[in-house]
C-alpha cells in the first residue's frame, strides 16, 4: 500500500484558502479591541511536509476513505494577519457596557485604532487526526486532541513585552479554537468544492477546468492508469485533493444537475423537441422505439452512463474483495443516484418504490395479492406500453423477487433475505457495464479506455465470480431474468401475441448491447439460463401450486428475516438493494 | 427628542436649581445635540403620563426585528410643575439643539428660597427614583438622584443584566457645583473604575457678585464679558484593568449678553490617545444653527469631519393680531412663538448622512429619523425609523 501525498499542488492554492480562513475569521463575534476585519494577508503552507504516519485505515474504496493518522509537524509555514485594533482601553471596555451605568467620558475614551500585523510561524503541531473521506460528502478531518505544541507570534508590538506576551497568549488560545472547530469546516467545504460540481461557483470551476484539461484525459476511464497509486480506494487519499478532475469527471454524472440534465435528455428524445443538452464524454444514441428506452430505464444502464456505471462496479469489486460490508455503503450512493437519473422521473418514483417494496412486500399474503396485480397489469399494459411497463414494473420487481427468492431456498436458506434479494434487483446493472465494455471499446478505440477498464475489471471479477459464483448462480440468475424481461416474461406467458411483440423490441435492444442478437427472444433468457441453472420457466409459472406453497414458505422467511433486518439497520433499504447491484455484474 | 422621563428628570434639574451645563461632561453639549443625535430605528411608540407632580410612568412598544419594550416609573420628592400633555409640551424643551448657556449663579443663594419650610430652616433633600424594566431582555435600570446639598448632587445609576458580567454594574456620581468651577468624582463597580472631572469657569466669580462688574473692565484677556471661558479635564482609573484616560477641555461659549449672534467653541484633547477635537457651533438665527467637528489623531493621522445643522420650525402669528405684532418695537421682549417641529441634518466625510424630522402632530409628538450611507450605492437607505409618543 503506498500512498502519493502531493505537498506542491497544495502550496499553489492558497488563495482559497486564505479567503476562507478571512471569512471564517471574520465571522464570528470579535472581540471589541478588535475594530476592523482580520484579513489574511500572506499564508505560506512552506516546503515541508507534515509527517503521517498511518495508524489505522477504517475504510478503504476508490471513493470513500476513512483512517486516523498520527500527524507531526515541523515545518516552515507561515500566516500574516492584518488587523486594526483599538489601542484605548477605556474605549474597549466602554463599548461593552451598557450606556445607561457607564461614565460617559467626554474625551478620554476617544479612539486610536492602530494597525496591527500578526505573523505567526514555528508552527509545531502534532496530534492524532482522523481523516474521512467520500466523494460525494467530501473531505472531513478532525483533530482527536489538541494539535498545536508550540507558536511564535511576532507583531508590531514585539518591542512591548506585555502587549506581546498577551498577543501569544490570546492567540494561541484562538488557534487551538481553530484547529478543532473552524478548520475541518473550512476544509470540508474546500473539499465539497472540489469534489462536487454542485458547490462549485462557476468562477471556482473555471480554474479547475483549466488544470484539469492539461492532464485530464478525455475518458474518464483513464484517469486511473495516470494516477500511478491507483489501487483501489487509496490513490484518493493522495491524490484526490489534488487531481481530482479525473474523478470529478467521473463522478460528476452524479450530481444533481447532471442528473437534471440527463433527465432533460431522457425527455427530450421522447419529443419532438429538437434540442439535445450537451453533456461532455457521452455518446448518444437514436432509440427506436418507446419500449427501448422503457427497457432501459429499468435496465438502469444508458449507453450515456456506461463509464460511470462500470466504474462504480469496478470500484465495488475492490471494495467486495476489501471488506464485505464496505460495498454496500459505498455502492448505495452512486447506485441510488444512477437509478433515477437513467429513468424518467415517472419511473423514477416505481424504481424507488421496488427497492422498497420488495423487501417489505415479501409477507407471504401480500405477495399473492401482487401476483394478482401484476396480471392485471399485464392485461392493462396491452392498452400502453408505456403505462404497462411504468406501472408492471413494481410488481414485476416483486415477483422476481419472489421468484427468485424460491430457487435460492434451495441454495441457502438462511443467506437468501440479503443476497438474493441484492442480486435480484442488482441484476440489471451487471449487464451494462459489460456492454458497454464492449460498445465503447470498439466504438472508442481507445486503448487505454480498454486497458483501464479491462485493469478495473480484472481484479474484481476473479473474486466476484468466484465468491458469487457458486452458491448463489441460480439466485443471480433468476432476479436478472426476472428484472430485465420482468414485463416480457409475465406478459409472455400469460398474453402471447403482445408479450411477443414487446419481446421483440426489447430483445432488440438488448442483444445490441449484449451480443449480436441471434435469437432475438432468447437471446437475454438464454444468457440468463446458460449462466445459472435456475430454469426461468419456475419464474414464469408463478402461478403453479408448488410454486404458490413455495413462495408462501418463503414469504414468511422472508418477512421474519425482513423483520430482523429492519430492526438492525433501520434506514438502509436502499443501500441494501443497491449492495445487490453491483455484484451481479461481474457474476454475468 | 428626549424621551418623557428624561424630560422629567430634567424638570426636577430645572426646578431643583441645579445647573448641568456646569460641569465638564457636558463641556461639547451642544455639538453633541446638532452632531450625534440619535436616529430611530424602526417602529416605536412611547406612552407616558406625568399622573400627579410627583409620580410619572411611561411605556414603550417597539417593533426591531421582534416586538420589545419597557416599562418605566418614576418618583420624586419635588413636586414638579412641568406641562406634561403632549400638545402642551414645549418643543423646545424636548428637541435638545443649540446650547445657551446662562450666566452663573450661586448656589447657596439660589437655594435660599426652598431651604425655609415650614417656618423653619430645614434643608431639602430632594430626590428622585426611577426605574426601567426592559422586555424581553429583562435588564433593569434604575437611577437614584439625591440633592445632598445645595452645590451638591449624589447621582446613582445601576443596571441589572444577566448578560453582564456580575450580573450588573452601578455606577455612582458625586457632582460639586461651587458656581466658579465643579467638580465630579465617579465609581463604577464594574472593574472598580476610578473617574474625577473637573471644570473652572475664568473670568466672573458668581459667588463674590461684583455689581460693577458688567462694566468694569476685565482684569485678563480670558475675562470676556459677552462670553465665558472654561477648562476642564478628567482622568479615570481601574486598578483591575491597570488601565485608564485622560482628557482636557476648553470651551468658550457666548452669554446672553453678547450682542452677536451666539456661538460655541470647544476644543478637547486626549494626551494620551492622541485625538484631537474641535467644534464650532454657531447660531445663526433663532430658527437655524450650523455646527462642525474636526477631530485629528496625532498619531494614526485619522480625521474626520462632521457638520450638522438644526432648523426650527416655528407657528407664525396669528393674522388676526399680525398688525400688532408689527407695531411691537423691536427692543421689546416678545414671546418666541412655540415651535412646531425641528429638522436636523448631519452629514460627514464617510458619506453618512443622517436626517431627523421631529415634529407634533395634534396631541402627538412625531420624529421620523433616516440615515443614509453615501458610499454604499447599492444600499443607500441605511436604518429607517419612527418614533410616535403621546403623553398626558
Amino acid at each position: 500500500m503506498a500512498f502519493n501525498f502531493n505537498w506542491s499542488p497544495l502550496i499553489a492554492d492558497t488563495d482559497r484558502v486564505r479567503d476562507m480562513l478571512t471569512s471564517s475569521l471574520n465571522k464570528s463575534p470579535k472581540p471589541p479591541i478588535i475594530v476592523d476585519d482580520i484579513i489574511v494577508n500572506e499564508l505560506n503552507l512552506g516546503s515541508t511536509p507534515p509527517e503521517l504516519e498511518i495508524l489505522e485505515v477504517g475504510d478503504l474504496a476508490e471513493d470513500k476513505f476513512r483512517g486516523i493518522f498520527k500527524m507531526s509537524y515541523t515545518g516552515d509555514a507561515y500566516l500574516t494577519l492584518k488587523t486594526r485594533v483599538q489601542a484605548n482601553p477605556l474605549n474597549t471596555y466602554l463599548s461593552t457596557k451598557p450606556s445607561f451605568a457607564s461614565p460617559q467620558p467626554l474625551a478620554a475614551s476617544s479612539g486610536l485604532t492602530i494597525p496591527l500585523q500578526i505573523t505567526l510561524s514555528d508552527i509545531r503541531l502534532s496530534g492524532f487526526v482522523i481523516l474521512v473521506f467520500s466523494k460525494q460528502k467530501g473531505i472531513t478531518l478532525v483533530f482527536r486532541n489538541d494539535p498545536l505544541e508550540s507558536l511564535k507570534v511576532s507583531s508590531t508590538f514585539d518591542s512591548i513585552p506585555f502587549v506581546r506576551d498577551y498577543l501569544q497568549k490570546t492567540i494561541e488560545s484562538q488557534l487551538r479554537v481553530l484547529f478543532m472547530e473552524d478548520l475541518p469546516a473550512i476544509i470540508h467545504r474546500l473539499s465539497l468544492r472540489m469534489f462536487s460540481p454542485e458547490y462549485q461557483t462557476a468562477e471556482a470551476q473555471e480554474p479547475s477546468k483549466d488544470q484539469t484539461d492539461e492532464r485530464a484525459p478525455i475518458d474518464p476511464f483513464a484517469n486511473p492508469a495516470q494516477q500511478p497509486t491507483d489501487s483501489f480506494g487509496q490513490p484518493l487519499e493522495g491524490s484526490a485533493p489534488f487531481s481530482l478532475d479525473a474523478p470529478t469527471e467521473t463522478y460528476a454524472s452524479f450530481s444533481q444537475k447532471n442528473l437534471l440534465r440527463l433527465a432533460a435528455l431522457t425527455e427530450s428524445q421522447r419529443t419532438l423537441s429538437l434540442f439535445t443538452p450537451s453533456m461532455r464524454d457521452t455518446v448518444y444514441r437514436a432509440w427506436a422505439s418507446a419500449a427501448d428506452r422503457n427497457e432501459l430505464s429499468n435496465g438502469i444502464s444508458t449507453p450515456l452512463h456506461r463509464p460511470t456505471l462500470s466504474r462504480i462496479q469496478s470500484t465495488h469489486g475492490s471494495q467486495s474483495a476489501c471488506s464485505s460490508s464496505a460495498p454496500s455503503q459505498a455502492s448505495e450512493t452512486p447506485s441510488a443516484t444512477t437509478r433515477p437519473s437513467l429513468a424518467s422521473f415517472a419511473s423514477a418514483p416505481t424504481v424507488y418504490s421496488l427497492g422498497s417494496g420488495a423487501p417489505r412486500s415479501r409477507a407471504g399474503r401480500k405477495r399473492k395479492n401482487r401476483v394478482v396485480n401484476l396480471r392485471k397489469g399485464k392485461v392493462e399494459g396491452d392498452v400502453s406500453d408505456v403505462a404497462s411497463v411504468s406501472s408492471g414494473y413494481p410488481e414485476s420487481a416483486d415477483r422476481s423477487a419472489t421468484g427468485s427468492t424460491a430457487p435460492s431456498l434451495e441454495a441457502e436458506p438462511p443467506t437468501f433475505p440479503g443476497t438474493a434479494m441484492r442480486e435480484g434487483e442488482i441484476s440489471t446493472p451487471p449487464r451494462s457495464p459489460r456492454k458497454k465494455v464492449g460498445f465503447q471499446q470498439p466504438s472508442d478505440n481507445n486503448a487505454r479506455l480498454s486497458a483501464e477498464s479491462g485493469a478495473a475489471r480484472r481484479p474484481v471479477t476473479p473474486r466476484n465470480n468466484a465468491l458469487a459464483f457458486p452458491p448463489e448462480d441460480d439466485n443471480d440468475q433468476t432476479p436478472r431474468a426476472s428484472m430485465y424481461l420482468p414485463d416480457n416474461r409475465d406478459h409472455t406467458p400469460q398474453a402471447e401475441p403482445r408479450p411477443s411483440r414487446q419481446r421483440l423490441t426489447r430483445m432488440q435492444t438488448l442483444p445490441t448491447r449484449d451480443k449480436p442478437p441471434e435469437l432475438p427472444r432468447s437471446a437475454s433468457d438464454l444468457s440468463l439460463q446458460s449462466l445459472g441453472a435456475a430454469s426461468f420457466g419456475t419464474d414464469g409459472s408463478t402461478g403453479g401450486i408448488l410454486e404458490q406453497a413455495w413462495m408462501m414458505k418463503m414469504a414468511n422467511e422472508i418477512a421474519r428475516k425482513v423483520a430482523e433486518e429492519k430492526g438492525r439497520r433501520p434506514p438502509t433499504w436502499r443501500g441494501g438493494e443497491d449492495d445487490g447491484e453491483a455484484p451481479p455484474a461481474y457474476v454475468s | 427628542m428626549l424621551e418623557f422621563m428624561d424630560y422629567v428628570q430634567a424638570a426636577f434639574h430645572a426646578q431643583s436649581r441645579w445647573n448641568r451645563d456646569n460641569s465638564y461632561a457636558s463641556l461639547t453639549t451642544t455639538a453633541h445635540h446638532l452632531l450625534d443625535f440619535p436616529i430611530p430605528h424602526g417602529l416605536r411608540l412611547h406612552v407616558s403620563s406625568l399622573s400627579s407632580p410627583n409620580f410619572a410612568t411611561s411605556y414603550t412598544l417597539g417593533s426591531q426585528g421582534v416586538v420589545d419594550g419597557s416599562l418605566s416609573f418614576l418618583y420624586t420628592s419635588l413636586g414638579l410643575s412641568i406641562p406634561s400633555r403632549s400638545s402642551a409640551v414645549h418643543l423646545g424643551n424636548l428637541v435638545q439643539g443649540y446650547r445657551h448657556l446662562t450666566a452663573l449663579r450661586q448656589p447657596e443663594v439660589s437655594r435660599l428660597n426652598e431651604v425655609l419650610r415650614d417656618g423653619e430652616k430645614a434643608e431639602r433633600k430632594d430626590a428622585l427614583l426611577y426605574g426601567r424594566l426592559y422586555l424581553p431582555t429583562s435588564t433593569l435600570e434604575a437611577l437614584y438622584l439625591r440633592r445632598i446639598s445645595p452645590a451638591r448632587l449624589l447621582r446613582l445609576a445601576c443596571v441589572s443584566d444577566g448578560t453582564l458580567p456580575n450580573g450588573g454594574s452601578i455606577l455612582a456620581v458625586l457632582q460639586n457645583d461651587f458656581g466658579k468651577y465643579s467638580t465630579e468624582y465617579l465609581y463604577s463597580t464594574d472593574s472598580a473604575l476610578f473617574g474625577v472631572r473637573g471644570l473652572y469657569n475664568f473670568g466672573h466669580d458668581p459667588r463674590f457678585p461684583n455689581p460693577r462688574s458688567a462694566s468694569r473692565a476685565p482684569a485678563h484677556p480670558w475675562d470676556h464679558q459677552g462670553g465665558r471661558l472654561s477648562a476642564g479635564a478628567e482622568a479615570y482609573f481601574s486598578p483591575l484593568n491597570k488601565s485608564g484616560g485622560i482628557s482636557t477641555g476648553l470651551r468658550f461659549t457666548t452669554l446672553p449678553t453678547h450682542t452677536g449672534f451666539p456661538y460655541t467653541m470647544t476644543l478637547t484633547l486626549n494626551p494620551l490617545m492622541g485625538n484631537l477635537s474641535s467644534t464650532y457651533a454657531v447660531k445663526a438665527g433663532p430658527n437655524l444653527a450650523f455646527c462642525s467637528r474636526f477631530d485629528f489623531n496625532v498619531y494614526s493621522y485619522e480625521s474626520d469631519v462632521m457638520i450638522g445643522m438644526e432648523l426650527w420650525q416655528r407657528q407664525q402669528p396669528a393674522a388676526d393680531v399680525a398688525w400688532a405684532t408689527a407695531l411691537l418695537r423691536p427692543d421689546w421682549k416678545r414671546v418666541e412663538a412655540n415651535a412646531n417641529g425641528v429638522l436636523k441634518a448631519r452629514v460627514d466625510n464617510h458619506g453618512k448622512v443622517g436626517l431627523l424630522w421631529e415634529c407634533r402632530v395634534k396631541e402627538l409628538l412625531l420624529s421620523i429619523g433616516a440615515g443614509f450611507d453615501l458610499k454604499k450605492t447599492e444600499r443607500m437607505l441605511g436604518s429607517v425609523g419612527m418614533e410616535v409618543s403621546y403623553s398626558s
